[in-house]
């Protein structure tokens, strides 16, 4: 029991850091809270099974389109809707939340609903570790999110796009004073995060189908890690998705399965009570209370 | 300036077509005098559509035929199917509540049948549904005891509902006996159970560990997944390391699509039997989950549904079904949709009229032969009578998914095939401790 | 040649700003109307609407709007946005339902003591998320309701998934229709002069500036408490009212529809006038009613309607209207 334990635990921390890195990098650099994150999710997953099997494409190509298509989409949501209502949390929250609702219902409308989709999975076959049987595509998740990781870290700290954008979330009027501009760094983070979470979706969607309904649960996990680990840390999404990726495991096998769900939820409460800044949010602390 | 005309037109525009939109849904009612049934469907789900299409198949049948016989007038039927949206998460239960009552009151309907296809909202529209004292037959969805313990409760206020689907008592009894025949040919006794957070499926894993565990079974575990859990790899895992020979899994919710192909992926060596389990019912079950659903067992609740010669209409039906909608019936709805529109207008036929009191007393009479099996309700719960012999009463199904094809094996007296055993499980009988 | 708009208030409403000026019965008509015209428009709705379908209609209307006042209210008067509607509706119904179950209380009486007793624990839980600002009380706001349905789920207590069934109705007809609409009406008047008390003034400079009503010596969290305690009642007695209502309460009482549409009610309406949301109300559930023949289709276009007015008309439908009445617009050369 234990070695499996700690393998799926750790597949599903890392899937659960693939969900949130986009929301977190979004929100990290332009303060602008994604409720659409989940239908993103959804909508490259849709799209790269059109490509595949309306189209006929290869699957790398289809895949990369629905990443650069996700990506567009993001930066559209950014330049045509958001920068009206710039800096106004509520209203970008209600902006986005309701563009997300209309692009899945939209997706049922057009008959994308049952579990009659699902995206071919890159790898086939199976190892056996300390006993344990793990296919291909779950290693293939593990190693694919740790590379991700990794190139965003390259990118943050060693491109000026990447210092760019952390001035930007550092101090965004400073940032506009050294000459960045601001909108033109928030459509970026907007298409990053979504191509980010386009990723996520053709990385994870094969080892289970695409429904329209299971956006609502990819936002709840990505919020859920992005406030325990800290709104904008890169740092603080890997350890919340670890405590939590663990945490919903061992709630699973010891106390059942329904407080998977429960434990994701209380930690976005407990955290948001005790330091809502997360465990590795050190910016603005003094903007979220009284 | 210019705006402001536009902003006017648009206004006008608005308004106008609001205007036609009632106007015509309006004269669309005056017309003919149909028979209205209503039919309250989550109709973006399976068991909302596959309901919906076999209604409307029966429908069209009997339409062709010039309708039915009410007195001395015939009259076709017209089938209205609004989207309770019952099924989908996060939607308040008013929804399929005002639809409900959308059907009753604006749509004029004169019987109700179909849902609402999710337990809870079927519980809830018992009591609305008796206040305005129409006749519902459900067929598809709730498949809790509850429904039809509620009327037996209290006849005088339900005695307008009907069940004609299978429900969870029943089904669980199937089960079990299927399992012990499993224990007879192969020598399997250890299960491990894993189920669906819905009364229904919670009912049938208390009955199922609780009988297997008289009978000398060893039931493993018990695990209750929330609706739209997305991962089962920890449980399926519980069941490896225990040694299960039998995983016997009930969940309705697509997700189980999950649960499909990480046992696949995760090589359990048990055999998997899922009762109403969407995704593992559907004919396009093999393409969705890249064949992993081999070995599979799955129940669409009622004869009919996978093909099978439980009685001459069973074939017949299929067929008509598979040339009207290009795809073989899908959920444990179709089957007992299309045959009680027949039900109905047979009661129709016979009371003669569509008076509530009389079409029950009518319902209550009903004895003829559907697609699966002898229809007949029982006189005090109005819950249809079931039976392993097709002439006696409704019979259930159970396939197994073999090599592309969902094959009949269980019960015997209408099964088409053998039981096969997944490789993985090693081919000597008994455990493998 | 440059041009700009110019707004100037029309010389009725000036004379009619302060109550001792009215001179003629159009100036009182003036002020009238506004006030009594909506409101005997709501008392009559029932009357006018096409068949028993229609009322139902009306009340749901009815208990969105309470939901939708209930939230402008907590925004206006503590600067908190809530994003869980849902915790109140859902506490509220849940506990009529366990009152008229297990005590065997007649609905009216749950009514109350739902409302009170659902507002009084809604606050309990938000007690001590008070002191977060901005998107972080939105946040716990936003998950209460998900938990504790999880929670129900999981411990199956207060019926678990299958939810409480058997609960009585409303004695008739006139009382199930009427006495929603008239707690919305007294509710909504009732606020509206709330907020120019005292205790109303205080609140509002809290949620202008909660830094400088602490430095002018406000208790700022007990004065949240209050508001928060009142909004909270009104939202547990539209929970309530729809338990009596349907006879069953479920899971999906604390569904997330119910935190989004009053939301999307208030910004249609216009926020922080706390008659906007109710006018809100009265114009999206109706309409929704209307486009349920178009089946999916219809939360889009409802979805994409919400954006557009987001994006383009922010102040909201009655500010608009409010200006129009009580202001001329012209050109004027620069």
């Amino acid at each position: 029991m234990v070695p499996s334990l700690i393998i799926y635990g750790l597949i599903n921390s890392v899937a659960l850091a693939l969900i949130a890195l986009g929301f977190s990098l979004t929100y990290g650099i332009s303060r602008v809270a994604n409720f659409s994150h989940g239908a993103l999710y959804v909508v490259t997953g849709f799209a790269a099974w059109l490509l595949l099997n309306r189209v006929q494409l290869n699957y790398y190509l289809a895949v990369f389109l629905a990443v650069v298509l996700i990506s567009v989409i993001g930066a559209s949501i950014y330049r045509l809707a958001l920068i009206r209502v710039r800096g106004m949390p509520l209203l970008e929250i209600i902006v986005t939340f309701a563009l997300g609702t209309a692009a899945l219902e939209a997706l049922r409308f057009f008959g994308f609903f049952g579990s009659n989709y699902s995206l071919p999975p890159l790898f086939r076959g199976g190892v056996t570790l300390l006993g344990v049987p793990v296919d291909t595509q779950r290693l293939a998740v593990v190693v694919i999110g740790g590379t991700l990781v990794f190139i965003l870290w390259l990118v943050t700290h060693h491109t000026r796009v990447g210092l760019a954008f952390r001035a930007m979330a550092q101090d965004e009027q400073a940032a506009m004073m050294l000459g960045i501009d601001s909108d033109l760094m928030a459509t970026w983070s907007l298409a990053l995060g979504a191509a980010l979470v386009g990723l996520s979706a053709i990385v994870l969607l094969p080892l289970s189908f695409i429904a329209t309904e299971s956006g609502a649960n990819i936002l709840v996990s990505a919020i859920a890690v992005c406030i325990l680990g800290g709104l904008e840390s890169t740092a603080g999404v890997i350890v919340a998705s670890l405590l939590i990726g663990y945490a919903q495991i061992l709630t699973v096998a010891y106390l059942g399965p329904h407080y998977q769900m429960i434990v994701a939820l209380l930690a976005i409460l407990v955290t948001l009570i005790v330091k809502p800044s997360g465990l590795f949010g050190k910016q603005k602390e003094l903007e979220e209370r009284v | 300036m210019k705006m402001k005309t536009f902003r006017l037109l648009l206004m006008t525009g608005l308004a106008a077509g609001c205007v036609l939109l009632a106007a015509a849904s309006a004269f669309s009612q005056q017309k003919g005098q149909p028979i209205v049934i209503g039919a309250p469907l989550s109709t973006q789900y399976l068991y909302g559509w596959d309901a919906q299409r076999a209604m409307l198949l029966a429908v069209e049948e009997i339409n062709a035929k010039g309708g039915v016989q009410v007195g001395n007038a015939r009259r076709p039927f017209r089938l209205e199917v609004l989207d309770t949206r019952d099924l989908e998460p996060g939607v308040p239960l008013s929804e399929a509540m005002l639809v409900v009552e959308k059907l009753i009151l604006e749509k004029k309907a004169d019987v109700l049948m179909g849902g609402p296809v999710r337990s809870e909202a079927a519980l809830a529209a018992m009591d609305l549904i008796s206040k305005h004292k129409k006749v519902s037959i459900l067929t598809t969805g709730s498949l809790t005891p509850a429904y039809h313990r509620r009327i037996g409760e209290n006849y005088s206020k339900y005695k307008y509902l009907f069940r004609i689907t299978s429900e969870a008592g029943q089904l669980a009894k199937e089960a079990v006996d299927l399992f012990e025949s499993l224990k007879q040919e192969h020598g399997f006794d250890q299960i491990f159970i894993m189920v669906q957070d819905v009364a229904h499926a919670r009912a049938i894993s208390d009955i199922v560990s609780k009988t297997l565990g008289s009978k000398g079974w060893k039931v493993l575990g018990s695990e209750v997944y929330p609706t739209g859990a997305l991962d089962y790899s920890t449980g399926l895992l519980k069941a490896r390391d225990q040694k299960a020979q039998i995983l016997f899994v009930w969940m309705d919710h697509p997700e189980i699509a999950i649960l499909v192909k990480q046992w696949k992926d995760l090589k359990i060596p048990a055999l998997p039997i899922a009762g109403i389990s969407s995704a593992v019912e559907q004919p396009g079950g093999w393409a969705n989950t890249d064949g992993a659903v081999a070995y599979w067992v799955a129940s669409p609740a009622n004869a009919g549904n996978a093909p099978s010669n439980a009685t001459p209409l069973t074939m017949k039906f299929y067929e008509a079904y598979k040339k009207r909608w290009l795809v073989e019936p899908e959920g444990y709805g179709t089957s007992s949709s299309y045959t009680a529109v027949y039900v109905l207008a047979d009661a129709i036929r016979r009371a003669g009229s569509l008076e509530s009191d009389r079409l029950v007393a009518a319902l209550e009479k009903t004895d003829l032969i559907g697609v699966y099996g002898k229809i007949a309700f029982d006189p005090k719960t109005h819950q249809v009578i079931p039976s392993y012999n097709p002439k006696e009463g409704a019979v259930g199904t159970w396939f197994q998914w073999q090599d592309g094809k969902r094959v009949v094996t269980w019960p015997a007296t209408i099964a088409m095939g053998k039981i096969r055993i997944p490789p993985l499980m090693s081919p000597s009988k008994g455990a493998t401790k | 040649m440059a041009r700009r708009l110019e707004r100037i208030d029309r010389p009725i409403k000036v004379l009619t700003d302060d109550i001792y000026a009215l001179s003629s019965i159009w100036n009182m008509l003036y002020v009238a109307v506004p006030r009594i015209f909506p409101a005997l428009l709501v008392l009559l709705m029932p009357l006018l609407s096409p068949g028993a379908y229609g009322e139902r209609v009306v009340i749901i209307t009815a208990i969105y709007a309470l939901l939708a006042l209930s939230w402008d209210f907590i925004s206006l008067s503590t600067g908190l946005v809530s994003l869980g509607q849902a915790l109140f509706f859902g506490v509220g119904a849940y506990i009529a339902g366990l009152l008229n179950l297990h005590l065997g209380l007649s609905p009216i009486l749950t009514l109350a003591l739902a409302t009170v007793l659902g507002a009084s624990f809604c606050t309990a839980l938000l007690a001590p998320c008070l002191p977060l600002r901005g998107i972080y009380f939105a946040m716990t706001t936003l998950v209460y309701p998900l938990l504790i349905a999880r929670v129900i789920e999981a411990t199956a207590i207060v019926g678990g998934t299958d939810g409480l069934v058997g609960i009585d109705s409303f004695p008739n007809a006139w009382v199930e229709t009427y006495l929603v609409l008239i707690f919305l009406l007294g509710c909504g008047f009732g606020l509206r002069r709330f907020m120019t008390t005292d205790l109303g003034l205080v609140l509002r400079s809290i949620s202008d500036n909660d830094q400088a009503a602490r430095a002018s010596g406000v208790n700022v969290t007990s004065h949240k408490l209050i508001a928060l305690w009142i909004g909270a009642a009104l939202g547990a007695f539209a929970g309530a009212y729809f338990t009596h209502l349907y006879m069953f309460v479920g899971l999906s009482a604390f569904s997330l529809d119910l935190s989004i549409l009053p939301i999307a009610c208030a910004v249609v309406g216009g926020m922080g006038t706390l008659a906007g949301p109710v006018v809100g109300a009265f114009i999206l559930v109706p309409l929704a009613e209307m486009l349920r023949d178009l089946g999916t289709l219809r939360i889009v276009s409802y979805s994409l309607l919400l954006v557009a007015l987001v994006l383009f008309k922010p102040e909201g439908l009655l500010s608009y209207l409010k200006r129009r009445y009580e202001q001329v617009e012209r050109w004027v050369e620069v």
